[in-house]
């Protein structure tokens, strides 16, 4: 019977270890193959692609300084999400990004027939990523990871390192500071409302 | 909110291929300023393995005169990195003869049979014998691939600008969806993607000598920048009348200080002078050059002498913002730009002038961000 965790377990080590020993071409793969998953991580985490290249460069280089160390216990992908979220944490730790923007509509939406949509979807992104900037780092990379960007609470905690118990407490606390903040503006308070499944 | 008006979860915006380029070449840089820079591993292990092979085959180079009159002359198998220290040197890829310029980076791989250099910077000489049938042969730099079928050629890489000279034969250069044939003494620069530009044979530089030692520094090799560029002698037209100019390259990162690039207006029409996909053998038509071309031209060439000689640059700029006509506006930002990179006093007065002239220009937000970036550091 063939395993198919262990194959690409058995995969992921042998790429990781060409790429250890300082092979160029393993380490393009793992760069090519992991950089949508560490840029999916960092910009759930920032809200915006603003700091985006130099917090991947570093993600990588951390990567790659590491890749000795990684034992297959998670997948590669997974591992390398686990240092681009350590990335960004210390980043929005040492100080406060700056919110997103609110972009213009380019002439492609101008003509959807979402665009008041998409317009929407933009000022709530760029309200709730404003919101977090206030609240305390390990609280705004649970609550993006988990309630933004719908994944399991399991693996939130694997790629922070922290119990599931830290993880629900973090989220819940995010969201009470959330809606703190939103007290005074109805579209976040209704977007918050839908992130945590209920309905206003 | 109702259910019907559920916005979902935000949209991630994707990075340009372009980003994802610097953010590859920075953490290569990264990593190679952390360990000395040396052939991969399956290379060295060669080189222990067949140094008589590799010794027989520069002593053949010279026996039957091949340009490689001296130095090392190794074969390399693949998935290899190549990386060349003061001097230059050569290799074997295959069927295929390199020559790296001092200071230079390839990967040399393959891809579905297909031989694939990746220059990660500097720049190399290759010599490819006719295919006849066997598969083409690919180099990549940056956004640029070009794609050959027997022909000498040079393709010099500084950080996002791409050039590319033939010495002989036909190269198709395809650089961000638009393809280009250029012919033996073309220059094609991705400061200017849809233009070929003729130069004299003296002008083609030469591989440098190979010294006998890969660590001993010769004069000509520390004399020849990785990515210079010949200088054009005859200036064709542009393949579009409407076509702005190309953005200069792109700062590496961590450059805050840097403005966006300029942006100038694009034309409408595609900008490939020849098909896609298949390499072809039409060139690119020279036509005369008006006045505007010429300017265009000029500040091409400033884009390309920026990361070289940025001082001489930005008098070009200068001296371009002095005229008249469209280029006027780029040329005047440009130099603004540039100034304010390099620590220029002369910086803050250039954007203030760029402003007045052109408040609505199409640098002015670039210049006004620039602008109070200078006065909050001052």
């Amino acid at each position: 019977m063939v395993d198919p965790v262990a194959i690409a377990r058995e995969r992921d080590l042998e790429l990781a270890g060409r790429a250890a020993s300082g092979e160029r071409a393993a380490q393009r793969q793992v760069f090519l193959e992991q950089r949508a998953h560490v840029h999916r991580a960092l910009y759930r985490i920032l809200g915006s692609n603003r700091e985006i290249e130099d917090l991947a460069q570093d993600a990588f280089v951390e990567i790659f300084r590491s890749l000795g160390s990684f034992r297959g216990n998670s997948s590669l992908g997974r591992w390398c999400q686990t240092i681009a979220v350590r990335i960004a944490y210390v980043t929005i730790s040492r100080r406060r990004p700056p919110t997103v923007d609110l972009a213009l509509v380019d002439d492609g939406l101008a003509n959807d027939v979402d665009v008041r949509r998409t317009v929407q979807m933009r000022e709530v992104a760029r309200r709730l990523y404003a919101a977090l900037d206030r609240i305390e780092p390990k609280q705004r990379i649970a609550f993006a990871l988990a309630a933004i960007d719908g994944r399991p609470m399991a693996e939130v905690a694997q790629l922070t390192g922290s119990t599931m118990f830290a993880i629900k407490t973090r989220i819940w606390r995010a969201r009470r500071e959330l809606m703190r903040h939103a007290a005074r503006d109805a579209v976040l308070s209704a977007y918050l409302q839908e992130l945590s499944g209920g309905e206003s | 909110m109702t259910r019907d008006e559920r916005l979902g979860t935000p949209p991630i915006e994707s990075l340009s291929d372009t980003s994802w380029s610097r953010i590859e070449r920075g953490v290569w840089a990264e990593l190679d300023a952390q360990v000395p820079e040396r052939p991969a591993r399956r290379a060295r292990r060669w080189w222990l393995a067949g140094g008589t092979l590799a010794a027989a085959a520069a002593i053949a180079a010279i026996v039957f005169g091949m340009r490689v009159n001296s130095g090392p002359l190794a074969l390399v198998d693949e998935p290899s990195r190549v990386v060349s220290g003061t001097a230059p040197s050569a290799v074997l890829f295959g069927d295929v003869h390199i020559t790296l310029d001092a200071d230079t980076a390839l990967v040399l791989n393959r891809e579905a049979s297909h031989p694939v250099v990746l220059i990660e910077r500097g720049a190399a000489w290759f010599t490819v014998a006719p295919r006849a049938g066997r598969p083409e042969f690919i180099v990549r730099a940056g956004d640029a691939s070009v794609r050959v079928v027997g022909t000498r050629f040079r393709v010099a890489r500084l950080e996002e600008l791409i050039s590319v000279v033939v010495d002989h034969g036909v190269v198709d250069v395809q650089f961000r969806g638009a393809a280009t044939a250029v012919g033996a003494r073309q220059l094609w620069s991705s400061a200017s993607p849809s233009h070929v530009t003729t130069i004299a044979s003296a002008a083609l530089p030469g591989p440098a000598p190979l010294s006998a030692s890969p660590a001993h520094r010769t004069e000509n090799a520390s004399a020849l920048p990785p990515a210079t560029v010949p200088a054009p002698v005859t200036v064709p037209a542009p393949a579009t009348p409407t076509l702005g100019p190309v953005p200069t390259p792109a700062p590496a990162r961590r450059t805050p200080q840097h403005p966006a690039r300029p942006h100038h207006p694009r034309p409408a029409a595609p900008l490939a002078a020849a098909p896609t996909d298949a390499p072809t053998t039409a060139i690119t038509p020279a036509k005369p050059a008006s006045h505007g071309d010429t300017d265009r031209v000029e500040y091409d060439r400033l884009a390309a002498l920026e990361p070289v000689h940025p001082e001489a640059a930005l008098n070009g700029y200068l001296a371009l913002a002095r005229g008249a006509g469209s280029w006027v506006e780029p040329a005047l930002f440009a130099a603004a730009r540039l100034a304010a990179d390099r620590g220029d006093s002369r910086a803050t007065k250039l954007l203030e002038r760029y402003l007045l002239r052109w408040p609505s220009g199409a640098n002015a937000a670039d210049a006004r961000r620039l602008l109070a970036r200078l006065k909050e550091t001052h």
